[in-house]
């Protein structure tokens, strides 16, 4: 009968102790196997939503940073453009998969109609005039980037090629919607109008010069939808909306549009928007260390992955409570564990003494005392391992609602960076599940917090005197 | 000899003055003998005993085993496998049978057994006088005198060729007391083994082949 069985024997023989114990590890273990699982959780949505995000960057200006100036520091500050050259250094650093720049303006129409949004095209809605209502988006990368990113998908045609971006050819591609409502394929050639407006005294607009803008459509593309519930109905059409009037063309074009619409009113400089693609997420802040001294004052490196924390509030908070309940349990459990499994060492002096006064080594007394408790606790961790997991589904679905509705307010804001994800997609990713890897990080966690509880308990073993029990 | 004491020292030190309960004691012991240690409370008896079961160290001298300090052969290996002890109070463990209180003590000793320690444990408690039965019983559903059978059967379940005894008939009723002291007889002559007995019975004392007297730390082999 060596000391592995003696363990064994122990427990089936003082079985209201090994119940107590049951009892304590069980309700102890549900609260540890809860904020397990909810801090895995959510680090998976961190971790599946920063992969949606995607590892796109861009350089702008730091809205905040400017905001926070006082009046004169901001009358006398002069915003910098981001030149050609300074985004083409950015875009040639190793860690770039690929970029682009994009120039944007906003265009008319007397010969096509726009898309207006899913419930205005089933006729309820009334065209009111011409309005600019189509984004002619300049791009330097031929094969564009959302397309390459996948935020639209080339459903006819083809991109561009490097002589048309580079020579400014007057071809776009448009989305599907907008071909089909207008009847345009790929070959055809659709008309913009650019406008020159003035303003009459008595405050009326009026148009003072036009001019055609013809482009060849060299391809169609069809964005992909982003899931939305009725709350953000309104934001995610107009979203939409804007997707499919966006039509692509050279920067070059825009370019033109632009300062033909400016006219001699000002001297023009192009702004350009970069978005640099990087080749890994962990190649974030080393891009960032290496492109931030190069940048004018207040410019700032955003990542795609940024809006995360803005999106996912209710999750970030969940997580941080779930780890400080993690810790709190954790030491209660050593500290709980640690002085029931002292006080029933107590009560077995006697044995522990018989033990040591037949010879036996104090390392195999340790080993049964040890093997006794965990026996007990993987039982009792198995149990919370499933009541702990439903445990966390309940309480996080409630502290979600909670946390969701007091913060549901706060989540605009606007940058170039900004995903088409909100924080209900963050919800919906969330999944309280029972994944091997959440059993093993529990039972690796719960074995270790019960090998640290026993430590005091085993100090008590080395510390026993055969003599002074047994004589 | 099996075993002896040479200039045993064991004292309390009490600011600078030291009490001795063993002064420069000499003893030794034979195999094959039952031997008595006869003491009043509080003469040393039981420190003898814990220092010749290992279970304390003298502060001089020494006990040699077979020509060898335990210090030497080590405490744990020494009371392992090479001593079997009985305690008044049985020192049983009181959740498991008197089979398995047995087997324990068959686990933890090295010395070289039969395979078959059930078997050998059960044999045993039946030529000490308890049936299979009683055997499988846990042991606070035995009488005092079968829980010491049990205790006996335990210290000579490692196959020792030392028994130490600290008054184990000391809880036990008349009757009881003389079949324990001819099972140690038995263990002694028929056996060869080493019985050291702590008592304070002088009938019990006059039954073993030697007896010593212990008193204010001194011990005689004359009252």
């Amino acid at each position: 009968m060596n000391f592995l069985k003696r363990g064994l024997l122990s427990i089936t023989r003082r079985k209201g102790k090994s119940l107590i114990l049951l009892a304590v590890l069980f309700i102890l273990g549900n609260v540890i196997a809860g904020a397990i699982s909810i801090s895995q959780a959510t680090a998976n949505v961190e971790e599946s939503i920063k992969d949606k995000l995607g590892t796109a960057a861009t350089v702008e200006l730091d809205y905040e940073e400017l905001e926070s100036m006082d009046e004169s520091e901001m009358m006398n500050f002069e915003i910098q453009n981001l030149d050609e050259e300074l985004i083409n250094q950015i875009g040639e650093l190793p860690y770039v998969k690929y970029y682009d720049y994009n120039t944007t303006t906003y265009l008319a129409s007397e010969e096509i109609d726009s898309y207006n949004g899913m419930e205005e095209e089933d006729g309820e809605y009334i065209e009111q005039g011409m309005g600019m209502e189509f984004q002619l988006k300049g791009v330097n990368y031929a094969p564009v980037l959302d397309i390459e990113e996948g935020k639209s998908n080339l459903v006819e045609g083809r991109v561009f090629t490097e002589e048309e971006i580079e020579n400014g050819t007057p071809v776009a591609i448009i989305s599907k919607k907008l071909a089909e409502k207008n009847n345009i394929q790929v070959g055809d050639t659709l008309s913009l109008m650019n406008q020159i407006y003035e303003f009459s005294e008595s405050g009326e607009e009026e148009i003072t010069d036009s001019r055609d803008v013809p482009l060849e459509v060299v391809g169609i593309f069809e964005p992909q939808t982003v899931n939305t519930d009725s709350e953000n109905q309104e934001q995610a059409d107009f979203m939409d909306m804007e997707l499919q009037n966006t039509i692509y063309v050279a920067n070059e074009i825009v370019s033109q549009e632009i300062k033909y619409s400016v006219g001699d009113q000002a001297e023009y400089e192009d702004y350009f928007i970069p978005a640099f693609v990087l080749n890994k997420p962990e190649d974030a802040e080393a891009f960032e260390e290496e492109v931030t001294p190069l940048l004018p004052e207040l410019f700032i490196v955003r990542h795609a992955t940024d809006s995360y924390e803005s999106i996912a509030a209710p999750i970030e908070s969940m997580s941080t409570l779930s780890k400080y309940v993690l810790i709190v349990s954790i030491i209660t459990t050593i500290l709980i564990i640690g002085l029931v499994v002292l006080l029933f060492l107590r009560d077995r002096k006697h044995e522990l003494g018989i033990y040591l006064s037949l010879g036996e080594s104090r390392i195999r007394v340790i080993g049964q005392i040890v093997t006794e408790v965990l026996i007990v606790s993987i039982i009792g961790m198995t149990l919370s391992l499933f009541t702990g997991n439903l445990l966390a589904q309940t309480v996080s679905d409630s502290m979600i609602d909670n946390d969701n509705n007091n913060q549901r307010e706060e989540q605009m804001y606007y940058s170039e960076m900004q995903t088409d994800l909100t924080t209900d997609d963050v919800l919906e990713a969330y999944e309280v599940n029972l994944t091997g890897e959440f059993i093993l990080l529990f039972y690796a966690v719960g074995i270790i917090t019960i090998l640290l509880s026993t430590l005091i308990p085993l100090i008590y073993i080395i510390r026993l005197n055969p003599k002074k029990i047994m004589m | 000899m099996i075993l002896e004491t040479k200039e045993l020292n064991y004292y309390y030190q009490d600011g600078e003055s030291r009490r001795f309960v063993l002064k420069d004691t000499n003893v030794s012991f034979d195999k094959g003998k039952f031997y008595t240690i006869l003491g009043q409370s509080g003469s040393g008896k039981t420190t003898l005993l814990s220092l010749l079961s290992a279970m304390d160290t003298p502060h001089n001298g020494e006990v040699v085993f077979d020509g060898k300090n335990i210090l030497e052969i080590g405490h744990d290996n020494y009371r392992r496998n090479k001593v079997g002890i009985i305690f008044q109070s049985y020192n049983l463990i009181p959740t498991f049978t008197a089979v398995e209180n047995v087997l324990v003590s068959m686990s933890i000793t090295e010395n070289e057994l039969p395979d078959d320690h059930k078997t050998v444990a059960y044999n045993l408690l039946d030529y000490i006088g308890i049936s299979q039965d009683k055997a499988n019983r846990t042991v606070n559903k035995l009488s005092g005198g079968e829980q010491q059978r049990v205790a006996i059967a335990r210290a000579l379940s490692t196959n020792v060729e030392l028994i130490l005894a600290d008054e184990p008939t000391g809880n036990l009723d008349e009757g009881m007391e003389q079949e324990i002291i001819d099972i140690f007889k038995k263990l002694a002559h028929e056996h060869n083994k080493c019985v050291i007995m702590v008592t304070h019975s002088n009938d019990i004392a006059m039954q073993s082949e030697q007896t010593f007297y212990l008193k204010k730390g001194v011990l005689n082999t004359n009252e």
